[in-house]
């Protein structure tokens, strides 16, 4: 296993403890989050969320169960669009400074450059080879050559090309639990999105399969940016370069992942990360 | 301080006994004792309908044996030779109604003007029709006289019968009185026999008439459309010529001694295209009409039901709101609580009368069939019986969109996928073999479906014109549950034709448990290929 990825070198010094962030911008901010409160009817979930995603870089949401950290990674792509009721009742997020909220965007455009990975590996019941095509597929892709192409290299790009370059037309519900939820990495980045939001990744992993996921996503933030929700707080401290600590729909602290870790600023955030509570 | 005649550590159980049995065991074998029942009730339906199903063949065998003894089959050559002409002189029939139309529409003509303008026509048309006397003749003399022959086998077979009753019951004395009169089929049927030289006279008197016939200057006809029908007549009574020399051979050949198969009893059902019963002259009980009206019914019903039950499935299930499946769903469940024997009345009072006057519009009338010429036939009873199927179909196929699972579709929306997208490409495959499923027992409950088809199916027995095309939907059919439920009331128990309809019984019955079989295996694939 790689050591934390805060180690990098661009980490930043300092690490303020306010919930807004003010961190050092190494890279310019991809998606930025003003004020979202957002509901499921009358239940509110997210309280004035504030926070700026930079890009090429691997953000992590952590905290305990319902804090919300799931309904904001799902508001980047709107897919809570798909549940009746729910909605952003203020502020505004935006990605390279278009409100993906204002009324004449187009979601199906939106979710082609945000693309998303789930906590349970959810391959169709096809062959491999058309799970990976079929984003490719419905933007009217056809070329054999082209899609052969993009195959092999969204497998490559999920380190799933070896184990099963054999077996392209047989099932992906065939393959085991790991490998189908890189085959879900691998589908997601066949339709060449800039950001990959992925909803606890790792949870139904076993240790072994946990780590080759979390490998890939170090090699992925190469050319992606990567917002990944997670329980795991090992693996948000292995594979993050930011960490976002939300509790009860609040967002509690954001730094620089080392900082989280091992210096933070709000009483809570330490509790949570030092395992006293959550 | 406690009592200590308890053991501390009291765990065992305090039994009270019913029957010998605890309670634990009088509930399983209530329950068990339910499911039993359904299945010895099963049971006993199946062997039921096979027992009395089951000697149908051989009543039908010993039907068709008297069929040919009796020399029916004989005459029956002959009968069919002047049924082909009589079509013959319908088509003459049909082409003089063309004319007076063209006549009295076309050329303004008066009706008795048009008449007079046809009077060539009819007197060709008489000479035509006159010169089927002769093998007219023959044949009703013939018939009756092979009426008589059977009828005297029945009876006594049915003396026979009587006798042997009355000996199984030790009535020696009343049982030898029965005169029983042996019939020498040999004997009885001389004339017939005798008749073969008379015949081939005959026929060559029919055919030299029909030439003569045809041989006189055409009858004057308007347009070239009625000529070229006329030509086509005149070559259909020269083929119809040309059969007579196989109908002699036909009757040179046939042989009273000769045994039927039992195969033929069992094809003669299988694949006979006459259903006749309680006739004078011979009894047939050929399944084919019922099948075919059945099926015909069914496919009407299926076309329509199909697209409404799985669309609205698609709807409610992907695309409504909660408040509109609130409503829908309902509201489609609520269509099966009707009694089909309303929907039938339904049929016969609005829906048969509606499409009647549907297909008379013009706009309409590039629809096959259309306009109707009966108000109750096939498409009548196909619509009622859509929205039997509907309920059916609407709510497993539901289900089975239900139970993809709804990680598919955000995988799908996530891929940048639009609704119809994902529905088309994702959640339809996905649901394709419950669908399925849910149309096959669709089709079940229709083939089963009685009422409706009673009321509002025309109740014709007779395989439809095909010839016709789509048309055929158009026209009155009868099914086979219909005609058990027809029959059933008024035939004589342990009789053929009461075994008849228990075997058109078993037939329903196999197709019952042939759908439901596949639906299920269909059903079970499914549930692997999700995993």
């Amino acid at each position: 296993m790689d050591s934390p990825a805060s180690s990098s070198s661009t980490a930043p010094g300092v690490a303020p403890a306010v919930p807004q962030s003010s961190r050092t911008e190494t890279t310019p901010t991809l998606i930025d989050i003003q004020n979202v409160d957002f509901a499921y009817g009358d239940t509110k979930a997210l309280h004035d969320i504030t926070l700026q995603i930079p890009e090429k870089r691997v953000t992590a949401f952590i905290g305990p169960s319902g804090c919300g950290k799931s309904t904001l990674l799902r508001c980047l792509n709107r897919m809570n669009d798909l549940i009746d009721g729910a909605k952003v009742e203020r502020g505004s997020i935006k990605i390279r400074d278009i409100d993906i909220y204002r009324p004449d965007v187009d979601v199906i455009e939106l979710r082609k450059r945000v693309g998303m990975v789930f906590q349970k590996s959810n391959p169709f019941p096809k062959s491999i080879y058309e799970n990976i095509t079929y984003g490719l597929r419905l933007q009217g892709e056809s070329n054999k050559a082209r899609l052969d192409e993009v195959v092999e290299r969204s497998l490559r790009g999920a380190a799933l090309w070896d184990e099963v370059k054999d077996r392209l037309h047989t099932s992906g519900l065939g393959l085991s639990g790991g490998q189908q939820q890189r085959l879900c990495i691998a589908r997601a980045i066949a339709v060449a999105p800039e950001i990959i939001l992925m909803d606890e990744p790792c949870s139904a992993l076993d240790p072994i399969a946990t780590a080759k996921v979390e490998e890939l996503i170090h090699e992925l933030k190469e050319k992606f940016t990567i917002v990944i929700v997670t329980h795991n707080m090992q693996q948000a401290a292995r594979c993050s370069d930011g960490t976002a600590f939300f509790y009860l729909g609040k967002l509690i602290e954001y730094a620089e992942t080392q900082t989280i870790f091992m210096n933070p600023g709000n009483p809570q955030t330490e509790a949570y990360v030092s395992g006293r509570f959550g | 301080m406690d009592k200590l005649d308890r053991p501390p550590f009291a765990i065992t159980k305090t039994r009270t006994r019913f029957l010998g049995l605890t309670l634990d065991e009088c509930v399983q074998a209530f329950f068990g004792g339910n499911a039993f029942v359904a299945v010895v009730v099963l049971g006993l339906i199946t062997f039921f309908i096979f027992r009395e199903g089951s000697g149908f063949f051989n009543q039908n065998w010993a039907n068709l044996e008297l069929y040919r003894k009796a020399g029916l089959e004989f005459v029956d050559h002959l009968k069919q030779q002047e049924e082909d002409h009589t079509a013959l002189i319908r088509y003459l029939f049909d082409l003089r109604v063309r004319t007076v139309k063209h006549y009295t529409d076309e050329e303004g003509m008066s009706l008795a003007n048009a008449n007079k303008r046809l009077m060539a026509f009819d007197d060709y048309s008489y000479d035509f029709g006159d010169a089927v006397e002769p093998l007219r003749g023959a044949v009703m003399d013939l018939g009756d006289w092979v009426s008589m022959v059977k009828t005297r086998a029945l009876v006594t077979e049915d003396r026979l019968e009587e006798q042997r009753q009355l000996l199984a019951v030790g009535k020696v004395d009343e049982a030898a009185a029965i005169k029983i009169e042996e019939i020498d089929f040999g004997a009885e049927l001389q004339p017939l026999l005798a008749f073969r030289p008379a015949y081939a006279e005959i026929n060559a008197e029919f055919a030299a008439g029909l030439l003569r016939v045809l041989a006189l200057p055409d009858p004057d006809l308007p347009t070239p459309e009625l000529q070229a029908r006329l030509a086509k007549f005149k070559v259909l009574v020269g083929g119809y010529i040309e059969e007579f020399p196989r109908i002699e051979k036909a009757l040179l050949d046939w042989d009273y001694t000769k045994p039927v198969p039992f195969a033929k009893a069992v094809s003669s059902f299988a694949v006979g295209g006459r259903w006749l019963t309680a006739s004078f002259w011979q009894d047939w009980y050929g399944v084919v009409p019922l099948f075919t009206g059945s099926l015909m019914v069914s496919m009407v019903a299926l076309a329509i039901a199909v697209p409404l039950g799985v669309g609205a499935a698609i709807y409610v299930n992907q695309l409504a709101g909660e408040r509109e499946q609130r409503f829908i769903k309902p509201c489609i469940e609520f269509i099966s609580a009707i009694p089909s024997v309303v929907l039938g009345f339904f049929g016969i009072a609005v829906l048969g009368q509606a499409i009647r006057v549907l297909s008379q519009w013009e706009a309409l009338s590039w629809v096959p069939g259309f306009p109707v010429a009966e108000r109750l036939n096939a498409l009548t009873a196909g619509v009622l019986l859509a929205l039997i199927a509907v309920p059916t179909i609407f709510t497993l196929a539901e289900d089975a969109l239900q139970n993809v699972p709804r990680a598919f579709k955000e995988a799908s929306f996530a891929l940048g996928a639009t609704r119809l997208q994902t529905i088309l490409r994702i959640i339809m495959p996905a649901a394709l073999s419950g669908i399925i499923s849910a149309v096959l027992l669709g089709f079940g409950r229709v083939i089963g479906e009685t009422m409706v088809v009673l009321l509002c199916a025309g109740n014709r027995i007779a395989i439809p014109d095909f010839t016709t095309g789509f048309a055929a939907f158009t026209q009155p059919v009868h099914t086979m549950t219909g005609i058990i439920a027809q029959e059933m009331g008024e035939v004589v128990q342990g009789g053929i034709h009461y075994r008849s309809l228990f075997v058109v019984g078993m037939l329903l019955f196999v197709i019952a448990l042939v759908i439901n079989y596949l639906a299920q295996k269909i059903v079970q694939r499914y549930r692997i290929s999700i995993g």
